[in-house]
């Protein structure tokens, strides 16, 4: 059986060596300036986490709009056919009596309200697909990010071969000014999270 | 003129969007409206026909939203025109330059219809139509 507590003297020089070559590669990164690109694209991890989070949230909520939604149209569509098969069976027995009840109209009114509400919850399904744009628009910012990474890591690996080209020699991709969806507002005061903050900023200034 | 016949041009640059605009539009009784994916293609299409609304996303490529609302108010013939910036963009610092650029007025998404509503209403007034 090996002893794997007493690594012996070999493993001592080899530890050394790993010593010597992170020792190495700490200040070759340093003078190259690679550290601070590393550095920076280790800082944008977070932001890209809190974009994802906002993705998924997103993508939650709609599904759970669209799920809604669907439960309360299909309620009142279900009202619809029983009421229709309630006043069919009425005018079968005695068409008479169920038009002067009253019976036929008080249904063909809350057949005209059934389909008011459906109506509304199609609009509100309708409105629930905006989560493609606003995701899109954080995912380009994702993607975006990731190619910064990407490039960064292979500059560094191109800095670790024979005649590494300087680290402005590879392309980044370019990332727009705008700041696309606020994905977290708690304690920000730069950016608005509703619409009535809008309403009032631009009242403020006049509008 | 008349709701009815009035044209809209709906600038977003995802269709998902630009179709629940159509339609809630459609909804508020403007049934005519069309579409262009970015500043440039809205431009272009103001130029070549007659619109009376538009209504635009500011984050697109190409030529953004603001870029198409400096284009609008210094174009002698299309600078009357009134835009209504529909944008997820929430900072403060925007919402202010799309003001201080000409912009009828400004919604942040995620909206509601009764939103979209009563912001063109608002400015319709405004234009005394």
């Amino acid at each position: 059986m090996v002893d794997r507590k007493d690594p012996g003297p070999d493993s001592d020089e080899l530890y050394r060596k790993v010593g010597l070559l992170t020792r190495q590669l700490h200040d070759s990164l340093r003078e190259l300036g690679y550290d601070r690109q590393l550095e920076s694209a280790v800082s944008s991890l977070p932001d890209a986490r809190n974009r994802l989070s906002y993705i998924s949230r997103l993508t939650g909520q709609a599904a759970e709009k669209v799920l809604n939604g669907v439960d309360r149209a299909k309620a009142e569509l279900d009202g619809i056919a029983a009421g229709a098969a309630g006043v069919a069976l009425a005018l079968r027995a005695d068409p008479v009596a169920a038009v002067s009840s009253g019976q036929v109209m008080a249904y063909l009114e809350e057949a005209r309200l059934a389909a008011q509400r459906t109506d509304a919850q199609l609009t509100e399904i309708m409105l629930a697909q905006d989560f493609h744009d606003l995701t899109g628009q954080v995912i380009r910012k994702v993607v975006a990010l990731a190619q910064s990474l990407e490039s960064q890591l292979v500059e560094l690996l191109l800095a670790s071969t024979a005649g590494a080209p300087a680290p402005a020699a590879v392309a980044r991709p370019a990332v727009g000014a705008l700041s696309g969806p606020a994905v977290t507002t708690a304690g920000r005061t730069d950016v608005v999270s509703s619409q009535s903050q809008v309403d009032d900023l631009l009242e403020s200034l006049g509008f | 003129m008349s709701a009815e016949n009035m044209r809209f041009l709906i600038v977003d640059d995802f269709s998902t969007m630009r179709r629940i605009i159509r339609n809630i539009l459609k909804e508020i009784g403007y049934a005519h409206a069309d579409e262009a994916e970015d500043g440039q293609v809205a431009l272009a299409k103001l130029k070549s026909a007659a619109f009376d609304f538009v209504v635009s996303d500011i984050n697109m490529p190409n030529m953004n939203g603001f870029q198409l609302l400096q284009s609008i108010r210094a174009d002698e013939s299309l600078k009357g025109l009134p835009v209504l910036m529909v944008t997820a963009e929430a900072r403060k610092e925007d919402i202010v330059t799309a003001a201080q650029s000409g912009a009828s007025g400004y919604i942040v998404k995620p909206f509601t219809k009764a939103t979209l509503e009563e912001k063109v209403q608002k400015i319709m007034q405004k234009l005394g139509r």
